[in-house]
């Protein structure tokens, strides 16, 4: 290939693949976010080492969406559950907010106790000295204003830098 | 060289073509995802096969206008039960779970027009999609939602066939010649309810 139209193709190639990109990749990943429902917001925390230190995980439900708070009113419902895998840390004294009230406007309705926009679990960590991955899961179950989606973990990975 | 420049100047064209075609496919479809979320989806509504705007997981609403998936899973006492039984019976497939809120809320509903359109010959079928649940607390459920109706226990195959329902409730309304007249995701309002009932009785002939 004649060196000066070399380079142009490759420039004329990138936003090729870039077009591709969003034709066919971006609105995957979207989609998968939306479906989820809820995304974690915390990607770190910045510790001292070796000492134990209340923490908060903040979470977000998507919006015109709700989950069953930690403690719904209805045995049959779906708690929100934070489960972490403890590792090298030792983690204890997990506390959940209280849910929000929300009435399901579905014939003579029904009186839930819910998380919606953001939200907050409390634990206290202690981290060793270094970089260090918290992971773990959130379990929850979302529903819009009439209809609901099956039970969901939303996996949790946080950097804990302790010093 | 002008021949080149030509070429170049087609390429760069198409290019931004394909770029602006891209930009504009992607906002369409984040527009539909949105729209999405839009909870109820009326049966009776423009959607069709071809129309991807339903709710994210109503993959069902496919299903309009074709036979309904035949299947045969166990009630809560473990009996048998399958579709081909109902034959020349209008019939309601309702996808529910026992954490399924609006689910509880209209099953009363179907509990009601079960009794009312008996004499039509009207069938409800209640199919739990609680994995991993007992028949007791399917059954359990059931009784406390007020429900005497057929309820079936979770087949994710059957579920699959019916286009994965992900999203609850979701509902056939199925003739009485075994085609599905309409398909709702989410929870309809009681006068709709009747009103696909009543459609789905007169769509197969008396």
């Amino acid at each position: 290939m004649n060196r000066s139209v070399f380079p142009l193709s490759i420039a004329l190639t990138l936003p090729l693949i870039a077009a591709a990109q969003i034709q066919f990749g971006s609105l995957d990943r979207t989609t998968e976010a939306k479906r989820q429902h809820v995304e974690l917001l915390t990607d770190s925390l910045q510790l001292t080492a070796n000492k134990p230190q209340d923490v908060e995980l903040r979470f977000r439900v998507e919006p015109g969406f709700h989950i069953n708070s930690h403690k719904p009113k209805d045995e049959l419902l779906i708690p929100t559950e934070l489960k972490l895998d403890s590792g090298s840390f030792q983690i204890a004294n997990e506390q959940y907010p209280a849910g929000s009230h929300f009435r399901l406007q579905v014939g003579g309705g029904e009186d839930l106790d819910v998380y919606q926009g953001e939200f907050r679990v409390a634990l206290r960590i202690d981290a060793p000295k270094g970089d260090t991955t918290l992971s773990g899961s959130l379990r929850y179950q979302a529903c819009d204003n009439a209809a609901c989606f099956p039970a969901r973990s939303l996996a949790i990975k946080v950097v804990v830098t302790a010093k | 060289m002008g021949r080149r420049l030509a070429v170049l100047a087609t390429m760069t064209g198409l290019v931004a073509v394909l770029f602006w075609a891209g930009v504009h496919n992607l906002r369409h479809r984040r527009a539909l995802s949105e729209a999405n979320h839009i909870a109820l989806i009326p049966a009776a509504s423009t959607s069709s096969a071809s129309d991807n705007s339903g709710p994210p997981d109503a993959q069902g609403s496919n299903l309009r206008g074709m036979d309904a998936p035949a299947f045969t899973l166990s009630d809560i006492s473990g009996k048998k039960v399958s579709l081909s039984d109902f034959k020349g019976h209008p019939v309601v497939v309702n996808f529910w779970a026992t954490w399924c809120g609006p689910c509880k809320l209209e099953m009363p509903w179907f509990q009601e027009f079960s009794a009312k359109y008996k004499g039509q010959g009207l069938e409800v079928l209640g199919l739990s999609q609680d994995d991993g649940a007992s028949r007791d607390d399917v059954a359990s459920a059931a009784k406390k939602i007020g429900v005497t109706y057929a309820i079936l226990m979770p087949d994710e195959a059957v579920a699959k066939k019916y286009g994965g329902v992900d999203y609850l409730p979701e509902t056939f309304y199925i003739d009485r010649t075994g085609k599905v007249v309409e398909v709702t995701a989410g929870a309809p309002s009681k006068e709709q309810m009747e009103a696909l009932i009543q459609k789905t009785i007169a769509a197969g002939g008396a």
